[in-house]
């Protein structure tokens, strides 16, 4: 087979030549080759082709001279796999009669390319039907809309099936797809001049973000606003090209946005539904669609009991609540390697602190990355929209909520009804969360717990300048080298995670009442920090890692109250 | 002196964090001012006088550019010039001004700009300052912007988002990555619409005469560095990782100017003057990190190491043909070192190194830079055929937060020893 993924190759020129030729889609857990063959900051979705390349069988690799990612993906594949078509395809940016031209030429440069390589040959008339039925096909494909249900716009860089298996699942409708992958073949060539018009109608496609004429994309979504609930904005980890498309939407559009950043391996999947599924519950808010959730009982003296549990990563969290609203119980304990067994535990431990069994329990929801791995939860909702609603519940006027957990760290912005607005969370990476507080901690040789008390101490003002946990250690240990006092030290790291987290609140808006959740909230010295760049104070509750399971709680009254 | 520096630059950034961008901008102006008078009575003894004359042309070039927006443009370092400079254009790269805004410790400010607002945090940080330097107001917006497709993708993105945003009038021409007549003709329909969209915009005929002038000068320009180059042999001319970036100004952005002529004319005279050198002689991929303290340490006036080229100013040799001069300026950014598949690169950097026998080689990856990083294995490969010893060093050429110096000391100082230790063998 010939892979290929990006939507201006002419995969009907393979066809015609009776060639298999299918999108390139990885599936890889790991860059290892691609890290060492290539280079760890390169497009996240280009090491995934390589490390594909690497493994599968492929007969050659059409490439398109798309990005500079791309272009030295081929010139390390030709030199790892001399034998095979590795094909890169000069693609123009423009489309003018010159650049038409250019691409007709250099798609007959192509065909001779692959027939010499493979000694088959184009039969044009074969070409030109394929494309003829193409364009028949490409007029039945008109879907009308359920009533209800939620339209959204996929934008942004190339976006995997499992972004869009998701919307499919949750029935959402995909009202345009501009992503590297929504290709819609309308070819109306001139049979007379074939290969220069075929290369017309490739060139014309909806342009990329790489093409001059970018902003074409805006036209063309301008006359789809009225109709969409919001858009799902997608980039691929280090390609750089959609987020100033994305910098402009967030400035100047009037509708929802979500962003979601992945970096092509299959450990996303869990981030990537937790932010889609949130966007979701939020537009579903925003029309005012109160779906509705299945109840299970309701006791008929009218008592209700609801747990709310929140399986985070390194801490997993329950609440119980009566019908009046009121906290009856509630537990932490850590999780451990498999979130089910953590949840049976503090099941336990919190039906004891609450004195009831497992069958007064009217209705449990589940929330936090192990939300689906939760065997007795009868629902489940993300941890944003249940943060949001356990923050409004402890204080009314929190707008924005700082949560810091263990793997991610989120900004949320909430309305005066506690509905979330936006959200943005970290990308995939430590520093900013608990997990690079723990390994701060370990470099210094304290426990993590003194980590914050000490910090208050500090007397000389230290800058850790880099972002990256990984640098960020190697400069902890110079500074150890240095003889810095370790107080000093620990403030510097804090000051360090309050100007991440900062920026993160940024993005979604700076509004008071700022809250903190999540187990960093613990941190004196965060806390300390985090308020001196915001000038404010911070409100925090009792036990802060306890505010999304109590969301949830909320979510399973609302549930029965329906 | 070092301490007054920073002091006056976190003067400026203060200011900046007040919201006051258009004193920040003076406050640069100045600074550059003071920068000049400093190179011309108070320059290090050991800088060559050429150099002076060099630091002079790049911080004055884009000192007046900032001082006067209505007379010049951005471009990207690959953009061509030369039909700018007919229009008398000033012509600043935004890689260059997105430099000496790292030179004011600014930087991060700008950089941290760019992000909150959504630009990539894994885009390269040249790019990212300068929106985030203009978007906060302190680079004025330009008369005409105009940048290649070539080479580095953030270009169309960075030229298109600002020049929307700010409503200025820019030009993208789209140089395709391989080269053929059908290639030459699509640049050059691009440089006639261009020159019709400046000729409104200036109200002035395109005068070719002129274009030739420059081009003649261009040709001798390059003819007296190729023989720098040769000189650079044996002799290893004083210089510093600034100085070698500074030195993009005379080989890119003012070339074909009479200033810039006469630079490389003394150049050449000065560096014959130098006596043979007995130190390591290294050949530099990509951009210099002109902050980074261990390299200035080792590099700046190395008296037992020495850079002796780089790759970013040698990326075009050939002459241009006078008689059909937009044809030439289509094929020097066609032919360019980077354009095309990195085999070329390769084959050309190891040429370099053949002719000026060099000792090693290190290629610097600059955050962001996916075009240079992502073929930098091949480049190892090649130069392990050759045995010259190559270091990767990874860092960023102007954001501080992103070079770790003990990262960098740990490489370098193993990397030289490795070089001590070849030479005792032999």
């Amino acid at each position: 087979m010939i892979g290929f993924f990006c939507k201006y190759a002419p995969v009907e020129v393979f066809e015609a030549m009776g060639v298999e030729i299918g999108r390139i889609e990885p599936k890889v857990t790991n860059f290892n080759q691609a890290d060492t063959l290539m280079h760890p900051n390169i497009c996240s979705f280009v090491k995934a082709v390589l490390e594909d390349v690497m493994v599968q069988d492929y007969e050659g690799i059409v490439l398109t001279t798309c990005c500079d990612s791309v272009r030295r993906l081929y010139d390390v594949l030709k030199d790892r796999f001399p034998e095979k078509f590795i094909y890169l395809l000069d693609v123009p940016r423009k489309v003018t009669d010159f650049a038409v031209s250019l691409y007709g030429e250099r798609l007959e440069q192509m065909v001779a390319a692959y027939e010499e390589y493979s000694g088959r040959t184009l039969d044009r008339a074969k070409l030109a039907e394929i494309l003829k039925r193409k364009e028949e096909g490409e007029k039945l494909k008109t879907a009308p809309r359920e009533k209800g249900t939620l339209r959204v716009g996929l934008m942004g860089a190339r976006c995997s099936a499992e972004v869009k298996n998701l919307l499919e699942d949750h029935h959402v409708d995909v009202a345009f797809d501009l992503t590297c992958t929504g290709v819609r073949r309308h070819y109306r060539v001139n049979p007379q001049s074939l290969m220069p018009s075929y290369a017309e109608e490739l060139l014309n496609q909806i342009p990329c973000m790489r093409m001059t004429k970018a902003v074409n994309r805006e036209n063309y979504i301008e006359g789809f606003l009225d109709q969409i609930d919001g858009i799902l904005y997608h980039t691929v980890k280090f390609c750089d090209n959609y987020s100033y498309e994305y910098t402009r939407l967030h400035q100047e559009l009037d509708k929802p946005l979500l962003l979601v950043e992945t970096d092509a391996t299959m450990q996303c999947a869990g981030q990537i539904r937790t932010r889609v599924e949130a966007f979701l519950e939020s537009l579903k808010m925003a029309e005012g669609d109160a779906e509705n959730r299945g109840r299970k009982k309701r006791s008929e003296d009218g008592k209700m009991y609801v747990l709310g549990i929140d399986s985070g990563s390194t801490s997993t969290n329950a609440v119980i609540m009566n019908e009046k609203r009121e906290m009856l119980a509630f537990a932490v304990v850590r999780t451990g390697a498999k979130s089910g067994d953590s949840a049976n535990r503090i099941l336990q431990e919190v039906l004891d602190k609450a004195g009831l069994q497992k069958e007064d329990l009217d209705l449990i929801v589940s929330t936090g990355y192990g939300r689906v791995s939760i065997p007795f939860a009868d629902e489940n909702v993300t941890e944003i929209s249940c943060h949001g609603k356990g923050a409004h519940y402890f204080n009314p006027s929190v707008r924005t909520i700082l949560d810091i957990g263990g793997q991610d760290s989120k900004a949320i912005q909430l309305n005066e009804k506690g509905e979330v607005t936006d959200f943005v969370m970290n990308d995939k990476c430590a520093a900013g969360t608990g997990r690079f507080l723990e390994m701060m901690a370990r470099t210094l040789e304290i426990d993590i717990a003194e980590l914050g008390p000490i910090s208050l101490e500090w007397t000389e003002d230290i800058d850790i300048s880099s972002m990256c946990s990984v640098f960020a250690e190697s400069e902890v240990i110079s500074l150890i080298a240095q003889n810095k006092e370790k107080c000093d030290i620990a403030h510097g790291i804090h000051k360090a995670i309050a100007g991440k987290a900062c920026s993160l609140l940024k993005r979604v808006g700076l509004h008071e009442t700022f809250m903190m959740t999540g187990g960093v909230a613990k941190n004196p010295g965060v806390v300390r920090a985090v308020e001196d760049v915001l000038h404010t104070k911070l409100y925090l509750c009792e036990e802060p890692e306890i505010v999304g399971a109590t969301g949830a709680a909320l979510f399973a009254l609302e549930t029965l109250e329906k | 002196m070092a301490d007054l520096v920073k002091k006056y630059c976190s003067y400026i950034k203060r200011t900046m964090e007040k919201g006051d961008s258009k004193k920040a901008r003076n406050l640069i102006l100045a600074g550059l001012k003071e920068e000049d008078i400093r190179i011309r009575f108070a320059a290090d003894k050991r800088m060559p006088k050429a150099y002076r004359e060099l630091s002079r042309i790049a911080i004055n070039s884009t000192r007046k550019g900032m001082a006067r927006p209505d007379s010049y443009a951005w471009t990207n370092i690959f953009a061509p010039v030369e039909i700018l400079e007919c229009f008398g254009l000033n012509c600043v790269s935004i890689e260059c001004i997105a430099s000496f805004l790292s030179g004011f410790f600014l930087e991060d400010y700008c950089i941290d700009y760019a992000e909150n607002h959504g630009i990539a945090p894994t885009l390269c940080s040249y790019h990212k300052s300068f929106v985030g330097g203009v978007d906060a107001g302190i680079i004025p917006t330009p008369k005409f912007a105009v940048t290649t497709s070539m080479i580095c993708d953030g270009n169309i993105n960075t030229f298109h988002y600002l020049s929307r945003k700010h409503a200025i009038e820019h030009y993208i021409i789209d140089v395709p990555d391989e080269y053929s007549e059908g290639a030459v003709a699509y640049v050059v329909s691009q440089l006639e619409e261009m020159i019709g969209m400046l000729e409104e915009l200036c109200g002035k005929k395109f005068d070719v005469c002129e274009l030739r002038r420059i081009l003649h000068r261009e040709n001798q320009s390059k003819e007296l560095l190729r023989e720098f180059v040769r000189i650079q042999k044996d002799r290893c001319f004083p210089s510093t990782l600034t100085l070698n970036m500074y030195l993009l100004f005379a080989t890119h952005l003012q070339i074909g100017s009479p200033e810039v002529l006469k630079f490389f004319q003394h150049l050449v005279e000065e560096a014959k003057g130098y006596p043979v050198y007995e130190g390591k002689k290294l050949f530099w991929v990509h951009l210099f990190p002109y902050y980074q303290e261990t390299l200035q340490q080792y590099f700046n006036y190395g008296k037992q190491y020495c850079i002796q080229a780089g790759d970013m100013n040698l990326d075009y040799m050939e002459p241009l043909d006078i008689n059909r001069p937009l044809e030439a300026l289509a094929k020097k950014m066609l032919l360019n070192l980077y354009n095309g598949p990195f085999e070329r690169k390769v084959e050309g950097i190891s040429k370099l190194v053949d002719e000026i026998g060099s000792d090693a080689v290190i290629n610097f990856c600059h955050w962001g830079c996916k075009q240079s990083s992502g073929g930098v294995m091949l480049l190892k490969e090649e130069m392990k055929k050759k045995d010259i010893p190559m270091l990767i060093l990874d860092g960023d050429a102007m954001d501080r937060r992103n070079s770790h110096d003990g990262q960098i000391k740990t490489r370098l100082e193993a990397f030289l020893e490795l070089l001590d230790a070849e030479g005792e063998n032999v």
